[in-house]
């Protein structure tokens, strides 16, 4: 048992504090977004008034790699209890999200919902099916109802021609 | 006062009326409603609002916003799940009084001490929102980016885990603002090749992914979780005596959530909390906090409502967010072709009129809505989560496409979803980014103006009194949560050296 404990503390102490580690991935990304600035083309100098299209973004740049900086500075003797696992269902919500706004291009703003509208309470483990079905048609049908035939918003067919 | 005629004349209107009313029912339905707060509420309907004319529109919003911050006791109360975060303290007595059988009562203070923090809210943001503007008649760009920059430094202070965290996402939403083309020279920045992002990336789908997507994200995480629901009797109001044991804290929440609210980018949130210590800091008789008492109900809730026409103040007269409802209030005004300050009050004053009247409206409804529907409203928790928020979803997408029938908004409200959600992870709040986005063009914009005035002497700065008052402010409010941390470590390591000897 203490010996167990004994290794999580020298497991704990040989990892770096989460903060330390958020810090320097923004030190990265900065360095990332400062060097595409450098592609950000000059204006003239009569239009640009001393003050070039990529001056500010690279002042926003660097104070942000200040702050994360700072942040890093500070985490020592942070706690760095690792934070819990993402469940498998977040990966899987966020990949429906994505295939939504594909779907939306492909298959158009109808088949669309209702595809989502079916799919999404099933993967969450709903099996009700006599209120899966319904509203995987009723909501979808009102929302259609209401933004394109109501508001006037008009949504591109998918190649169903729908 | 042609203007304030003008106003009240609009609310003969029935549809006006109505509006204010569908805004006040929907934000105590969405308030109450765990994970769905008026926040991202405001920020799903604000799309649609873009076909109405400004003055309902704004009702509208400012409406749900009040009933939002009220709704959330609701559920806290009933199920111990706080509909909303300026909620979370209502929850520490009110859930404990609902097991005991006195959820009806509890509501009964709530809606009571929300109605009078809400109405005192109206009354300060009636005489301090015209005062503010005054001040800022006089601004010009360098004074505008002094304030600006105070607004971001404040973030600084608002809740999330860290003040570093919270300032480092205000500066990523001021830099998501460079995004399109530079307004002065006309070049493409961060565009990337794509025609749609030459007009920069719009706040609304951002705010729209990072409220309902990431809170979509956040609801997949806790599929398997259950509520435990109190039984409600009728709701009643509170006895006189009960009144007069709670009137001392309802009047100190007052003033601490106007105080709270005024202050640009804090909320109800951290007046609700302040609100609660106050009113147990000063009880004579603390044993009952935590246990079920009214003062600990009374406390938060007045303040957290009496922070909602607070923050309207900086937000209206100086176009600084009060808090993050504000943040999207302030949007739509600017999507209405609006620019809140000074000129706002000269040139549109009728606007201003109507939203002090409808958030006096709501305050009142939402009350009426609380003691007649509270039962119903317990029940919106029943709604079935794996049908809720694919709904929720769908909803924020096409409230993201309709605004300019574009897929690629649909794009970035997903992708801000999936981002707010790492963010979240990571301790990383979403107001702060959505401040920073708003506020994103007023500072570069006062910068570049300030330096051409100044000839690029940045010294020139500190020689205006105003902005130097602010960059002072400035450093102060990005110091004091360092100052804070390094003594709360100091006390900590000495407590755990004093525990090892």
């Amino acid at each position: 048992m203490s010996s167990k404990s004994s290794v999580d503390r020298a497991a704990s102490a040989a990892r770096f504090p989460r903060d330390m580690v958020i810090g320097f991935c923004i030190v990265v990304l900065c360095a990332i977004a400062y060097w595409i600035t450098l592609s950000i083309a000059e204006a003239p100098a009569a239009v640009a008034q001393n003050v070039q299209p990529a001056t500010f973004p690279r002042l926003v740049i660097s104070v942000i790699a200040i702050l994360a900086v700072v942040l890093m500075a500070i985490s020592f003797r942070k706690d760095s209890r690792p934070g819990k696992s993402v469940p498998a269902m977040v990966a899987m919500t966020g990949a429906m999200m994505l295939a939504f706004v594909i779907s939306f291009e492909v298959l158009g703003f109808i088949l669309t919902m209702v595809l989502f509208c079916f799919t999404m309470p099933v993967i969450w483990g709903e099996r009700r099916w006599h209120a899966v079905i319904p509203f995987a048609v009723l909501f979808p049908g009102a929302i259609y109802a209401l933004f394109a035939l109501g508001l006037g918003v008009h949504f591109d067919a998918g190649i169903l021609g729908f | 006062m042609d203007a304030f005629l003008t106003a009240l004349s609009a609310f003969s209107d029935p549809y006006l009326l109505t509006v204010i009313l569908i805004g006040t029912l929907g934000g105590v339905l969405v308030g109450a409603m765990p994970g769905l707060s008026s926040t991202m509420a405001t920020a799903l309907l604000l799309p649609f609002t873009l076909t109405m004319d400004p003055i309902p529109a704004i009702s509208l919003l400012s409406a749900l916003y009040c009933a939002g911050t009220f709704g959330g006791s609701i559920t806290a109360i009933l199920v111990n799940a706080p509909g909303a975060p300026p909620a979370a303290a209502t929850a520490f007595d009110g859930y404990p009084l609902a097991q005991k059988g006195q959820a009806g009562m509890a509501l009964g203070m709530a809606a009571v001490s929300s109605v009078i923090g809400g109405v005192f809210s109206v009354v300060v943001l009636i005489v301090a929102a015209p005062l503010l503007s005054r001040v800022a008649y006089n601004f010009g760009p360098p004074e505008y980016f002094a304030l600006a920059l105070f607004g971001l430094s404040m973030l600084a202070t608002i809740s999330g885990e860290s003040a570093l965290k919270n300032l480092i996402g205000g500066a990523f939403g001021v830099l998501l603002a460079t995004v399109g083309m530079d307004f002065t020279t006309g070049v493409d920045r961060f565009t990337f090749g794509y025609w749609e992002l030459t007009e920069g990336i719009h706040f609304i789908p951002v705010m729209i992914g990072l409220f309902a997507g990431c809170e979509f994200l956040t609801q997949a995480s806790k599929l398997k979780q259950s509520r435990v629901r109190a039984v409600l009797e009728a709701v009643k109001l509170p006895g006189w005596a009960d009144f007069k044991r709670c009137f001392g804290t309802i009047c100190r929440s007052c003033g601490i959530g106007s105080f709270i609210g005024l202050l640009p980018a804090e909320g109800g949130t951290v007046a609700a909390m302040i609100g609660y210590n106050e009113a147990k800091r000063w009880a004579k008789d603390k044993s009952q906090f935590g246990k079920g008492d009214l003062r600990g109900i009374a406390g938060p809730e007045a303040a957290n409502n009496a922070a909602t026409g607070a923050a309207m103040v900086p937000t209206l007269a100086l176009g600084i967010p009060g808090s993050a409802t504000t943040a999207i209030i302030l949007g739509a005004l600017l999507a209405h072709g609006l620019r809140p300050g000074p000129h706002l009050f000269i040139e549109t004053p009728s606007l201003l009129y109507a939203i002090f009247l409808s958030m006096l409206i709501a305050n009142f409804a939402f009350a009426a809505f609380g003691f007649l529907g509270a039962k119903l409203f317990a029940r919106v928790t029943l709604i079935p989560t794996e049908f809720l928020w694919p709904s929720v979803f769908v909803l924020a997408s096409i409230g993201a496409y309709a605004m300019d029938q574009s897929i690629m908004d649909v794009w970035i409200m997903v992708l801000a979803g999936l981002f707010g959600f790492v963010l979240k992870r990571y301790g990383f709040s979403a107001a702060p980014i959505i401040m920073g986005l708003i506020l994103g063009e007023l500072v570069e914009n006062s910068l570049k103006q300030s330096l051409i005035i100044f000839d690029h002497e940045w010294i020139q700065f500190l020689e205006r009194p105003i902005v130097v008052t602010f960059l002072v402010l400035t450093m102060a409010s990005m110091i004091w949560p360092l100052v804070t941390l390094f003594r709360t470590r100091r006390q900590e390591r000495k407590a755990a050296n004093a525990a090892q000897n």
